[in-house]
C-alpha cells in the first residue's frame, strides 16, 4: 500500500507516493531523477549515498522513503544553485579531491555537514567525519585538504 | 525488500498493541541500521514494520543525581555522544557510542536499539555493562525494569516477550569519584565491529570489567572483578587478571577474528584498561 | 619551451563531477527499461543436470529467461575459455547459471528464485597447488581445444592455462658459484578491486538488428569485439558506448557482465534491458586478483651480487582464466624485479581453480610479484649483512643492463628514483622505539612495469576542427578517475597551440570514436597520447598546405603558433585555425579541400614476440617504467597493530604531461597498495567467498592514510610522448613489500603472506620470544 509523503527536496516541497520498502535512496534515484546520490553497497558500509536529512548526514540506502515525510532533505544536486558551486565543492576541484568522482557526491555531503556543525574542525576531526565514506581512488589526503581549507577560509569563498 | 505494511503509531499503547498482535511477523524500525540491512538480505521478512520514532516521550536524554541518566528509545549515538550531559557525567558512554559505525549511521542508530540488536560486539553494551545500566520495558502486562545484564540472552537474542518493547534505559548516578574506558579492537581504525571489546570503569577502589564481542553475548567479568578486590594492581596481579577474564568468555573464531588472536587481545586489553583507570601511565 | 603539457591544468571533467551531475550506467533511464537479475550456482564445481524455467516464465511482470544455450559460443581476450552463462557444468560458486528480465527488479529476484536447477557436484580444486597435481580433478576438459593468443600457451589435459618460462645462462652454474643460497616462499591472497561504482550494463536491440550497449567499461572496443564473436553479430551491428566509470582499476576491463544483457535485449521486442549488480554481485561475479603462491631460490656472490635466480610464481586463476593467463606471463616476463641478474630460470604458470574469476586488477601481476620478490631481497640482503637499500643500488638495472628477457635497456631513472626516497624517508635515521610498546622501522621496494598488451594492438585519435576553431577530440581512451581525458587533451592542446579550454574531448562511443585497444596497462598516455599527436599533426599539416596555397608561401616556412598559421618570415601573413576550418576559399569565391579532420594511428614500434622456451626476446615490451617506496612503520607489540606513519614514493614516468594528476594518482596508489598490505584479503572457503561485502572486506578510510612525499623523476622515454610513460599501475607495487620490509625492521619479524594482519604480526612477535 503507497504512502503519501510530504518534505522539501533542495529547498522545493514535493509531494510523492510510495511504496513503503522504498529506501530514500531508490526513491531520490528513481522518482526524483536525483542520481547523485549512488549504491555502492547498500548496506550503510561505503557513504555514497549520503544526504543531508534536517541537516544531518546520513545513509539514505538506510533510510526508507517514508521515513522523510515532513523532513528537509538535502542533496548534492542542491548544493550550487547552477551557476555558483558551493565553496566545498570549490575547493575540491582546487585541491584535486576528485578521480573517478563516484564518491565525491556524498563526500562533499558529509563535508557540509561537518562543517556546518564544526566550522573549524582539526585534521583528526575531519578524517573522523568523513571515515564512512570510501574512496578508491585519491587516497584521501586531497578531500582532508580540500575540507581543512574551507575550514581555514571560514567558509567564505 | 519485500514488500511490507508501514505503520507509525503514535502511543506506547497503540505499539505495544500492534507487536502484541503481530508477534514475529511485525519487526521495530527505530533507527534502521540494522533491520533494513537485514531486510535487504532477506535475514528477516517481516510482514509488518512498526516505527516507532513518532512516540512521544522517548526521544530525549535526561539527568538527575536522584534518578541518574535516563536515554529514551529514539536517541541517537550521535544524540547520546554529543551530550553535554553525557560527557560530563558519563563519558565512557559518550566514547563508546562514537565507535559504532560512521557519523552517518550514528546519526540514525540508536542506543536502545544497539542493545535490542543483542550483538555480542554491541559497543554501548560494555559500558552499560560495568554502569549497572537498566532497561525498562513496557508490555502488555505492565512496566518493568530490569539490569541490562539479564536482558542479553544469547546470540542475537534479547529476553523482550511477544508484545514488549524497551522504552529507555537508565544508567544509575555514580556516587563516587569514578573514571571509565572503553577499549575497541578492531582490523581496522574506522567504522568496524569490535573483534573485541573491553570496559573498564573504577569506582573509588572498585573495578567492574565487561567485554564484548568473546562471548554469545557482552558479559560482566565477575569473577575477574573479584580476583582485583581490594588488591594493588601491579603486573603480577594484571597477568592474573588477564587469565581469569578468560576464563570468563568464550572467544571464538569467525571470518573476522580468530579465537587465539581474541584471547590474547582480551589480556591486552584488559590490562591496559585497568591501567588506564587507574591512572598508571602506560608507556 | 612547452605550453599546455607539463601544467598542473584542472581536471576537465571536474565541475560536472563535483556537481553530481555526470551520469554513470546505473543513472541512466531508458523508456521500456526491463530490469534483469542472475540466478546463480551455489556449488563450486558440478555438472548442470536440470533447469527447468518455467515457474519464473509464467511469473507475470516476466518477459524473458535465458540459459547457457543462449550464449553456446566460447569468448575471452586472450584464451576463449568462458561463455556469459555456465553451459553444461559450473565452475565457481556464484557463476551465473540462468538471467531473468523482468518489468522490476522485485520480480525479477522473484523470478530468479523459481527457476529450478538440479547439480551433480564434482570434486572441486581450491588451490594451484592441488591444481597442478597430476590426479587433481579437471576444470577445462577442454583446454586442448580452446582459441588462444600465439603469446600463451595452455597445457591440455591439465588445469594449466599457460606456462610461461625464462631460460636466461645458466642458473645451476650460477648457484654453484654464488656464495649464498636462499629458498624463500611466499603467499598473496585474492583481493577485490573495490571500486566505488558497482558494475552495471544496459543493452537494447533494434529492428535492423543493430545492439547497443552502455556500461562503463574500460575497453568499449574489447567488449565491442568480444560481443561480436559471442553472439555472432558483425561488428558494425554492436555499438559500445561507455557513460563516466566510476573507477576501473582493472574489473571493468574485458568484459564481466556484458554479454548477459544482450541475449536478453533480442528477446524484448526491443526493449532496453539493464543489469546492475550488487556489492557482494561484484565480489564473486566480475573480476579478482589472482592469488599466488611464489618460490625464490636466490645465489648471491660474497659481495652482494645476485648472480642466479630460480623463481616458480603458482597463479590461482580461478574458474576461467581468459584474462588472467596474461598476468602469468607479465610475472614471467617480469619476473626477477628490476634487477640485473645473469642467470634466470622462471616459471610462471596460471592454474585453474574453483574459485571466483581471476582478472586484471591494477598492477597487472606486478603487485604480486614484487610482494615476493622485494621480501625476498630484503631477507637476502639482511642475511649477508648488507643494507636493504645499498643491496638493491647495487643490482639494479641501470643504462646498459640487461632483463631476464634479454632486453638490454637504456634510459632508466630507477637509481634516481632510489635516491629520492632513500632521502625523503631519512632512510640513515632510525627511531626504533616511539614507546615500550610502540617499535619503529623502515622499508624499502623497488618496482618495474612495462604495459602487459599484445605486440601488435593499436589506438587511432580523430581531430575535428570546428569553424570557430575550436576541436572537438576523439578517442576512446577512458578516463576512469586517472584524468586521461585532462592530459590527453593538454597533448592536443600543446600540438594545436590552442588552450585545453577551445577542445572538447569526446570518447567512448565505438560507433563514433576512433578504435582504442583497452584502457589498461598503463598505456594510456604513451599510446593514445601519441595517436593524438599524429592527428593533432595531420590537421596541423592540412592547414599549413592550405596556408601555403592561401599565400604562395612554402610550408615549411610556415608554422602553427598560438592557433594561427602565421608565417616565420612575414608576420602579417596568418590566418586563423577557423579560416582554414572548412577548407580555404579562393579570391574567385570557390572553394577548396574541406572541412579539416586530423587522424593519428600508433602501434608501439618492434615489440615482439618472446621463445617459447627460453622466453627470450630483445624488445618484449614497449617501455618499462620504474619506482621506488619507502615506508616508515609503528607497530604496537601488544596487539601486533600496524600504523603506517609516512610512505616516499619516486617514479620516473618519463614526462609529466599533468605532473599534479600523477601525483594524486600515485597517493590513491599508495592507499590502495595500504590496503592489500594490511586490510584485504578475499576469504575463501571451498569456493564460498565469506566476506563479500564492506563489513568483512575492510579497504582503507581517511584514518588510514599515511603521510606521503612524492617525487617524480623524467628520464626521457624516446618512444613517449614528450618521453612520457605510463605510471598509473606502477604507483600501487612497491607499497606491501615497503611496508612488510619496514615491519621487518621494528620488530624483526618476517610476515611472508598478505595480508599483514595484526594477527599475524602479533603471532610472530610471539613466536620470537619463545
Amino acid at each position: 500500500m503507497k504512502h503519501k509523503i510530504c518534505f522539501t527536496i533542495n529547498r522545493e516541497v514535493k509531494e510523492v507516493e510510495v511504496e513503503p520498502n522504498k529506501t530514500l535512496l531508490k526513491m531520490l534515484r528513481e522518482d526524483l531523477d536525483l542520481i547523485g546520490a549512488k549504491e555502492g553497497c547498500g548496506a550503510g558500509e561505503c557513504g555514497a549515498c549520503t544526504v543531508l536529512v534536517d541537516n544531518e548526514p546520513v545513509n539514505s540506502c538506510l533510510m526508507l522513503a517514508v521515513e522523510v515525510d515532513e523532513k528537509e532533505i538535502l542533496t548534492i544536486e542542491g548544493l550550487s544553485d547552477g551557476i555558483n558551486l558551493d565553496s566545498i565543492q570549490e575547493s575540491f576541484l582546487k585541491h584535486n579531491a576528485i578521480q573517478c568522482g563516484y564518491c565525491t557526491p556524498g563526500m562533499v555531503m558529509s563535508a557540509k555537514a561537518l562543517l556546518s556543525r564544526n566550522p573549524h574542525p582539526t585534521e583528526e576531526v575531519v578524517k573522523e567525519a568523513l571515515a564512512g565514506n570510501l574512496c578508491r581512488c585519491t587516497g584521501y589526503q586531497r578531500i582532508i585538504n580540500a575540507v581543512l581549507d574551507v575550514a581555514k577560509k571560514g567558509g567564505k569563498k | 525488500m519485500k514488500k511490507f505494511e508501514y505503520l507509525k503509531p503514535d502511543s506506547i499503547k497503540e505499539t505495544i498493541s500492534i507487536l502484541s498482535q503481530f508477534g514475529e511477523k511485525a519487526q521495530i524500525l527505530n533507527g534502521g541500521t540494522d533491520l533494513i540491512v537485514e531486510m535487504r538480505d532477506k535475514v528477516v521478512q517481516p510482514e509488518y514494520v512498526v516505527d516507532i520514532k513518532a512516540i512521544p516521550g522517548i526521544d530525549k536524554i535526561t539527568y538527575s543525581e536522584q534518578d541518574g541518566l535516563h536515554i529514551g528509545a529514539t536517541v541517537t549515538l550521535n544524540e547520546v555522544s554529543d551530550s553535554k550531559i553525557v560527557q560530563e557525567h558519563y563519558p565512557i558512554l559518550a566514547e563508546a557510542c562514537k565507535t559504532v559505525g560512521s557519523y552517518q549511521v550514528r546519526n540514525r542508530a540508536t542506543l536502545v536499539g544497539n542493545i535490542c540488536n543483542a550483538s555480542p560486539a554491541a559497543d554501548t553494551a560494555p559500558p552499560l555493562l560495568v554502569l549497572e545500566a537498566k532497561v525498562n520495558i513496557v508490555g502488555s502486562d505492565g512496566e518493568k525494569t530490569i539490569l541490562l545484564n539479564q536482558f542479553f540472552v544469547g546470540v542475537k537474542k534479547n529476553i523482550l516477550k511477544r508484545g514488549e518493547i524497551v522504552t529507555s534505559v537508565t544508567v544509575p548516578h555514580v556516587e563516587d569519584e569514578w573514571t571509565g574506558v572503553y577499549l575497541k579492537q578492531g582490523r581496522r581504525k574506522d567504522v568496524d565491529l569490535a573483534t573485541v571489546g573491553v570496559a573498564v570503569v573504577c569506582i573509588r577502589d572498585e573495578i567492574r570489567i565487561a567485554l564484548g564481542a568473546v562471548a554469545p553475548t557482552p558479559v560482566r567479568a565477575f569473577k575477574t572483578e573479584a580476583l582485583l578486590r581490594g588488591k594493588t594492581i601491579d603486573e603480577s596481579i594484571l597477568e592474573k587478571a588477564g587469565k581469569s577474564a578468560l576464563t570468563e568468555v568464550s572467544p571464538i573464531s569467525d571470518v573476522r577474528s580468530s579465537q587465539e588472536y581474541r584471547e590474547e587481545i582480551i589480556k591486552v586489553l584488559v590490562r591496559r584498561a585497568i591501567l588506564q583507570v587507574k591512572g598508571v601511565c602506560n608507556a | 619551451m612547452l605550453k599546455y603539457v607539463g601544467r598542473s591544468e584542472k581536471r576537465v571533467d571536474g565541475i560536472k563531477k563535483v556537481t553530481g551531475f555526470v551520469r554513470y550506467t546505473d543513472d541512466l533511464k531508458l523508456s521500456g527499461m526491463l530490469y534483469a537479475r542472475i540466478k546463480k550456482s551455489p556449488y563450486p564445481h558440478a555438472k548442470i543436470l536440470r533447469i527447468d524455467t518455467s515457474k519464473a516464465e509464467k511469473l507475470p511482470g516476466v518477459k524473458v529467461v535465458i540459459t547457457g544455450k543462449d550464449v553456446p559460443i566460447r569468448v575471452g581476450l586472450y584464451l576463449e575459455d568462458k561463455t556469459f552463462l555456465a553451459i553444461n557444468k559450473v565452475r565457481f560458486i556464484g557463476e551465473p547459471v540462468a538471467a531473468v528480465a523482468a518489468e522490476s527488479e522485485e520480480i525479477a529476484e522473484e523470478a530468479v528464485s523459481l527457476i529450478e536447477v538440479d547439480y551433480e557436484e564434482l570434486p572441486a580444486v581450491f588451490s594451484p597447488l592441488d591444481g597442478i597435481k597430476p590426479d587433481a580433478p579437471l576444470i577445462h576438459e577442454d583446454l586442448g581445444n580452446y582459441k588462444h593468443a600465439s603469446i600463451i600457451l595452455p597445457q591440455s589435459g591439465t588445469n594449466i592455462s599457460n606456462h610461461y618460462k625464462i631460460r636466461k645462462g645458466d642458473v645451476e652454474k650460477g648457484f654453484k658459484e654464488a656464495g649464498f643460497v636462499f629458498k624463500n616462499d611466499f603467499y598473496v591472497p585474492h583481493i577485490q578491486h573495490s571500486a566505488i561504482e558497482n558494475h552495471c550494463a544496459i543493452a537494447q536491440a533494434d529492428p535492423e538488428g543493430k545492439i547497443t550497449v552502455w556500461a562503463g567499461c574500460q575497453s568499449p572496443y574489447a567488449v565491442r569485439r568480444t560481443l561480436a564473436t559471442a553472439f555472432n553479430i558483425p561488428l558494425n551491428k554492436i555499438r559500445v558506448i561507455s557513460p563516466a566509470i566510476g573507477g576501473g582499476f582493472g574489473a571493468k576491463a574485458g568484459t564481466t557482465l556484458e554479454g548477459i544483457v544482450i541475449p536478453l535485449a533480442q528477446q524484448t521486442n526491443y526493449r532496453p534491458v539493464k543489469l546492475s549488480f550488487s556489492r557482494e554481485d561484484v565480489f564473486t561475479n566480475t573480476f579478482i586478483r589472482q592469488g599466488m603462491y611464489a618460490r625464490i631460490k636466490t645465489g648471491v656472490t660474497k659481495d652482494g651480487r645476485i648472480i642466479a635466480e630460480e623463481n616458480k610464481f603458482y597463479w590461482d586463476g580461478g574458474a576461467y582464466t581468459e584474462y588472467g593467463v596474461n598476468i602469468a606471463r607479465a610475472g614471467g616476463y617480469a619476473s626477477t624485479g628490476p634487477y640485473d641478474i645473469p642467470n634466470v630460470k622462471a616459471d610462471s604458470i596460471c592454474v585453474y581453480t574453483n574459485h571466483p574469476v581471476g582478472g586484471p586488477y591494477r598492477g597487472f601481476g606486478m603487485s604480486e610479484i614484487h610482494f615476493a620478490i622485494e621480501q625476498n631481497l630484503d631477507i637476502v640482503a639482511h642475511k649477508i649483512g648488507m643494507d636493504p637499500a645499498e643491496f638493491r643500488r647495487k643490482n639494479a638495472l641501470k643504462d646498459g643492463s640487461a632483463t631476464v628477457t634479454g632486453q638490454v635497456l637504456e634510459n632508466i631513472g630507477l637509481i634516481q628514483c632510489l635516491d629520492k626516497v632513500v632521502k625523503d624517508i631519512e632512510w640513515d635515521k632510525r627511531v626504533k622505539k616511539a614507546s615500550k610498546i610502540k617499535y619503529r622501522g623502515k622499508g624499502i621496494a623497488c618496482m618495474y612495469k612495462a604495459p602487459s598488451m599484445p605486440n601488435n594492438v593499436g589506438s587511432s585519435a580523430i581531430v575535428k576542427i570546428n569553424e570557430d576553431g575550436t576541436v572537438n577530440l576523439l578517442v576512446t581512451a577512458m578516463d576512469l578517475g586517472q584524468g586521461s581525458d585532462t592530459a590527453l587533451t593538454q597533448i592536443a592542446a600543446e600540438i594545436l597551440t590552442i588552450p585545453t579550454s577551445q577542445i572538447s574531448i569526446v570518447t567512448g562511443d565505438t560507433d563514433c570514436t576512433p578504435y582504442e585497444w583497452q584502457t589498461v596497462a598503463s598505456r594510456t598516455i604513451y599510446c593514445c597520447g601519441n595517436s593524438i599527436i599524429r592527428a593533432a599533426e595531420d590537421a596541423k599539416n592540412q592547414m599549413l598546405r592550405l596556408a601555403s596555397l592561401k599565400f604562395g608561401i612554402p610550408e615549411d616556412n610556415l608554422e602553427l603558433k598560438d592557433g594561427q598559421i602565421v608565417s616565420k618570415i612575414y608576420p602579417d601573413k596568418k590566418v586563423k585555425i577557423a579560416d582554414l576550418a572548412m577548407g580555404l576559399t579562393m579570391p574567385d569565391g570557390s572553394g577548396i579541400h574541406g572541412p579539416i579532420i586530423g587522424r593519428g594511428a600508433f602501434i608501439p614500434p618492434d615489440v615482439k614476440d618472446t621463445d617459447k622456451e627460453t622466453g627470450q626476446g630483445d624488445k618484449p615490451v614497449a617501455f618499462w617504467t620504474f619506482g621506488v617506496q619507502t615506508a616508515e612503520v609503528e607497530v604496537d607489540i601488544e596487539t601486533g597493530e600496524v600504523k603506517v606513519l609516512k610512505i616516499a614514493a619516486a617514479y620516473d614516468v618519463g614526462k609529466a604531461i599533468n605532473p599534479e594528476l600523477i601525483c594524486v594518482q600515485i597517493e590513491g596508489g599508495i592507499v590502495q597498495g595500504l590496503g592489500s598490505a594490511l586490510l584485504e584479503e578475499m576469504k575463501i572457503k571451498e569456493g564460498k567467498v565469506l566476506n563479500p561485502s564492506f563489513v568483512d572486506y575492510k579497504i582503507p578510510t581517511t584514518g588510514d592514510t599515511p603521510e606521503m612525499k612524492i617525487s617524480i623523476v623524467e628520464v626521457p622515454e624516446p618512444t613517449g610522448p614528450w618521453g612520457a610513460r605510463g605510471i598509473a599501475e606502477a604507483c600501487m607495487v612497491p607499497t606491501a613489500p615497503a611496508i612488510a620490509n619496514a615491519i621487518f625492521d621494528a620488530i624483526g619479524c618476517r610476515i611472508n603472506s598478505l595480508p599483514i594482519t595484526a594477527e599475524k604480526v602479533l603471532k610472530a612477535i610471539m613466536e620470537k620470544k619463545k
